[in-house]
């Protein structure tokens, strides 16, 4: 019999994975983490891509419809081989987070090489010429995400720095892009839940009218690895530093074999969403590092999921 | 029979340690690291002592020769119970690092919470009272120290984040925000500095460029091996390496270096450049005393310009 509720919160597409190794036209080890924009009348998807060297590398897909998704045949941003990005995308560049501000997309990504992790920040205007701005924070940081509006007066990103051991978000400021202070946690990982490994930003925050809506990841330790889940927290749309609510419950987990089995097994992991005019939210995730999916949701049911006004029976 | 020359290139004084657990007037577990600067003629340590409970703090110390020390009973930088501060500092404040810049002494210290450390700053210009600037790195940076003087118009400093084990720089316009960061000094394979390094005392300003004193780390299968070195910095681009020592310049040998809660270690947080050129070395020995060691610039800047012809 089938069941009259899904699974989750957020409802799998049927037509799930959307993009797969099958659906590039050049040979690579995976495609997933992609992050969305609406450019025009189309989705735009910038996605990572493992080559088969084992670096990876951002490729672009358009889509009219936001599920059925052609990628171009060519990477749109490869690691940079000179200069100070030369040495800290050594080992490729990772989940790309597209933000727009000021008339411009900016892009967070992972750089990596043999130093560590960090962030980096480049500004595009077509997803195809791509301007390398900063490597804005220091090592062993990731999952970083720009607020797509100044908050008085500053830009204020989220990211995911390791300290003993412990991954919080936190979250910074700064008045030109480049350089990062007033640096804080936001929320840390919660013993007994499904988010007591780690934690770390997903999605670009997204303004509603009860404050920023930011997707992220929550990681729980099994004996055969870690689960990666979807959950979501409400900031203060004035004070970004304030927590106004955070789900108990993840909005999505890895369930389908697509999400179980592959690179990296019980991984869902979204770098973007898009808000339909209708409320629904079209979010794009990672399934098991390998391929990547959509599920959507409307935007009052996630609401109320996140303030915990929501009762199971 | 007496050897010709000293076995490191820092020499230790004879009346070594300078300051112990018995020269506190108040209990404590251990005395880990000084700081250390020169205010007219006399000679302030910052320590950083570890409290019966497990926490740490700062306390000074003052000297009219440099050798001979009395410790306060008040400490002069506490975990801060204000925010934004408090979560971050509530397991202790240590490791401080003294530097004058533009009139101004600034303390560069460890803050350490429930989120790992993070590089604390702030400013005094008495020794007497404090004043925070703010907590300046992402968390697990250690071993923060800020140049004495703007580089190319921005304040700079170098820490060293875990991830990586290397010394990085980063730069600033105002002392809040800060940016522009790049790895300047990593371990070395097969070297006495192999396992991770971090900074030792703050950049200190010679006719050849930075000349920075770090510590370096080998493990071994009974537990690490704390040894400092040395590494001289390009004037105008600190992330060019003008010259490091191959060997160390001060190693664990003697008892109080050897013997205490942490073995083995060496570890120093400021030096005294004196205006005959001669440095006081103040350290940390076995993270349970301090002690001091004495030498020339001229030998530590050969031992990093000529260290290859050591053995």
């Amino acid at each position: 019999m089938r069941r009259k509720i899904g699974r989750d919160i957020f409802h799998r597409w049927e037509g799930n994975p959307i993009i797969t190794l099958e659906d590039i036209p050049f040979r690579c080890n995976t495609v997933f983490n992609g992050t969305p924009v609406k450019f025009g009348d189309e989705y735009y998807l910038l996605l990572r891509i493992e080559g088969q060297q084992g670096y990876s590398f951002f490729a672009l897909a358009r889509s009219r419809d936001g599920f059925h998704f052609d990628v171009e045949d060519r990477p749109v941003l490869l690691p940079a081989k000179k200069g100070i990005f030369g040495i800290y995308e050594a080992r490729g560049i990772e989940d790309p987070r597209a933000t727009f501000i000021e008339g411009s997309y900016y892009i967070m990504y992972t750089a990596s090489s043999g130093y560590g992790p960090r962030i980096a920040l480049a500004k595009t205007n077509d997803f195809h010429k791509f301007e390398r701005i900063s490597l804005i924070s220091e090592p062993g940081n990731k999952d970083g995400v720009l607020f797509p509006e100044k908050i008085n007066g500053q830009y204020v990103r989220l990211d995911r720095p390791i300290g003993l051991g412990v991954g919080s978000i936190w979250i910074s400021y700064s008045n030109d892009l480049y350089s990062w202070g007033h640096s804080k946690v936001l929320i840390s990982p919660r013993w007994g839940y499904w988010d007591s490994y780690r934690v770390g930003a997903s999605a670009p925050p997204i303004r509603t009218e009860r404050g920023w809506l930011e997707i992220y990841h929550g990681v729980q330790m099994t004996s055969s690895g870690p689960i990666y889940r979807v959950g979501t927290v409400l900031l203060d749309l004035k004070k970004p530093a304030r927590v106004i609510a955070r789900c108990n419950v993840p909005l999505l987990s890895p369930r389908e074999n697509y999400e179980r089995i592959g690179d990296v097994n019980n991984v869902v992991f979204a770098c973007g969403a898009i808000v339909e005019s209708n409320g629904e939210v079209k979010m794009y995730y990672g399934a098991a590092d390998t391929r990547l999916c959509v599920a959507t949701a409307k935007m009052e049911d996630i609401i109320k999921w996140t303030l915990n006004e929501v009762r199971e029976k | 029979m007496r050897k010709k020359f000293s076995y490191d290139i820092v020499r230790r004084w004879e009346g070594n340690p300078i300051i112990t657990i018995d020269d506190l007037p108040f209990r404590c577990i251990d005395i880990c690291n000084a700081g250390a600067v020169k205010v007219d003629e006399e000679y302030i340590l910052l320590l950083t002592i570890q409290r019966l409970e497990g926490h740490y703090l700062i306390y000074p110390a003052r000297s009219s020769d440099g050798y001979h020390f009395k410790v306060n009973d008040q400490p002069l930088l506490s975990p801060s119970q204000e925010e934004p501060y408090l979560i971050y500092e509530e397991r202790g404040v240590l490791d401080a690092r003294i530097v004058l810049l533009e009139d101004v002494y600034y303390i560069c210290y460890d803050a350490l919470g429930r989120h790992g450390y993070r590089a604390g700053l702030a400013r005094t210009e008495d020794f007497k009272t404090v004043q925070h600037i703010g907590l300046i790195s992402e968390p697990d940076t250690k071993g923060s120290v800020l140049f004495p003087g703007k580089i190319k118009g921005k304040y700079a400093r170098l820490g060293r984040p875990w991830e990586g084990r290397s010394i990085w720089i980063s730069y600033s316009e105002d002392l809040e925000y800060w940016g522009w960061s790049e790895v300047v000094i990593s371990p070395r394979g097969g070297f006495w500095d192999s396992d991770r390094i971090g900074m030792a005392t703050p950049p200190m300003k010679i006719d050849q460029g930075w000349l920075i004193i770090y510590y370096g780390i080998k493990q071994t299968s009974a537990g690490p091996l704390f040894r400092l070195g040395a590494v001289i910095l390009d004037a105008e681009n600190p992330t060019k390496i003008l010259g490091r020592t191959n060997i160390p310049i001060l190693s664990p040998r003697e008892d109080y270096e050897r013997i205490g809660d942490v073995s083995n270690l060496v570890f120093s947080c400021g030096a005294i450049i004196e205006p005959d050129d001669k440095v006081k070395l103040y350290y940390g020995a076995a993270n349970s005393c301090i002690s001091i060691g004495t030498t020339r610039v001229q030998d530590i800047v050969q031992a990093c310009l000529e260290s290859e012809k050591e053995f």
